[in-house]
């Protein structure tokens, strides 16, 4: 699998730092199951938040704090790596998203939206939503822009526009200036995870299946 | 436990190990004196209340003392490795929010080619190689570095707040990034 569409630095900065939202990790945080490199850029980052904290300005800390930390550490049982699951492989779903569907993407109810598109919400919280889209092959969700932006991760199948063609793993970043009309790969159904930080706009609302998904 | 028992690691990366290997309290002792005021001042930073930041402070040296067997040395410095845990515990206790990741022991987790040399930069001399590459980064760069981490907002509340567009942010950033990386060796 080669990845060729990855998150911006700003993600993977959110994400490192801790700033990011529960949205933009769970994007990232799957990105990462797949992407080595990007998980490579993230330790990176870690690294400069490693450094912040070692030059920061300390503050001092009670003068009991010590002590009663101490006084904590007897009769704790200690954490260890976490078991490798029994699951085989091939799973569509990695950890984190899996989670959040309670198992891969078969376990999906999917709800139907238009012609050969359907989706799940699997998250909101302000304006940000993260929803699973499943496509069928020649499909689309018609022509759109963004008021905010959009991320987009392929899970299963690809899809195609004007800026390239997306398989699974890559991560499409789309801002207002784009305007888009992704097509569904002919070899498959195509599964993505998307978040949008702000409702879609579409050029022509009759095409606009994703008025819905978006809560147009 | 009398302080003469072991001298004290050179290192902080050691102490975390001695911890993992043998619960070793003096360890521990040491490694909060050192990091629980740095923990404590950098979640002030973040704007954290002073009460808050003692607490968390407090709960980031238990997680250490708890989590010790799962530092790896290899993969990351003692203050890159604990500034970890303290990002965790915050957004789990403070924002009382997931945090969802990647799970390297998930059978659909695609792994690298780990240990690799390219991202092979969290050893010591390695720190001090990205401090000197922090160093060398233009003010604004810096800025932006800074805030992506202290400010606690999205970049586009961040540019703002700088009363910048946002692309003049992403691309600070990008350009820091990849000086950084250049600076470490790892892949542009």
């Amino acid at each position: 699998m080669t990845i060729r569409h990855h998150p911006e630095d700003e993600f993977l900065l959110a994400h490192a730092s801790g700033a990011g939202s529960e949205a933009v990790s769970l994007l990232v945080g799957t990105h990462l199951a797949l992407c080595p490199e990007c998980r490579g850029r993230v330790g990176a980052m870690e690294q400069i938040g490693g450094a912040l904290l070692a030059d920061v300005a300390p503050a001092e800390m009670s003068s009991s704090a010590l002590s009663s930390a101490m006084a904590r550490l007897d009769d704790v049982p200690e954490e260890s790596s976490a078991q490798a699951s029994d699951l085989s492989p091939p799973l569509i779903a990695p950890e984190p998203l899996r989670s959040y569907i309670h198992g891969d993407i078969d376990r999906v109810r999917w709800i139907p939206v238009g012609p050969g598109v359907s989706y799940r919400p699997l998250l909101t919280r302000d304006r940000e939503r993260v929803q699973l889209i499943r496509t069928a092959p020649g499909t689309g969700v018609g022509t759109h822009t963004h008021r905010g932006e959009e991320l987009t991760l392929v899970l299963a199948g690809g899809f195609t526009d004007l800026t390239g063609s997306y398989r699974r793993g890559d991560l499409q970043t789309t801002t207002p200036e784009i305007v888009h009309r992704p097509v569904t790969d002919a070899d498959g159904y195509c599964i993505t995870l998307a978040m949008t930080d702000a409702p879609l706009k579409f050029t022509n609302p009759v095409v606009g299946l994703l008025g819905k998904v978006f809560g147009f | 436990m009398t302080k003469t028992e072991t001298a004290p690691p050179a290192q902080l990366n050691d102490l975390i190990v001695l911890i993992a290997q043998s619960r070793d309290r003096r360890a521990f002792e040491m490694l909060f004196a050192h990091f629980a005021p740095r923990i404590k001042g950098y979640l002030i930073r973040l704007g954290t209340s002073v009460a808050a930041a003692e607490d968390l402070a407090q709960e980031t040296m238990f997680a250490v003392w708890r989590k010790a067997s799962l530092f790896d040395p290899a993969r990351a410095s003692a203050s890159t490795w604990i500034f970890t845990v303290a990002r965790n515990l915050r957004i789990d206790l403070l924002r009382r929010e997931r945090r969802p990741d990647f799970d390297p022991n998930d059978p659909a987790f695609v792994p690298g080619e780990e240990p690799a040399a390219d991202a092979r930069m969290m050893r010591d001399d390695d720190d001090v190689n990205l401090r000197a590459a922090l160093g060398k980064l233009s003010p604004e760069q810096a800025e932006i570095v800074q805030m992506s981490f202290f400010a606690d907002k999205p970049h586009s509340a961040i540019a703002a707040e700088l009363g910048l567009p946002l692309g003049t942010v992403k691309s600070r950033l990008r350009l820091a990034m990849a000086r950084i990386r250049a600076t470490l060796g790892s892949a542009p």
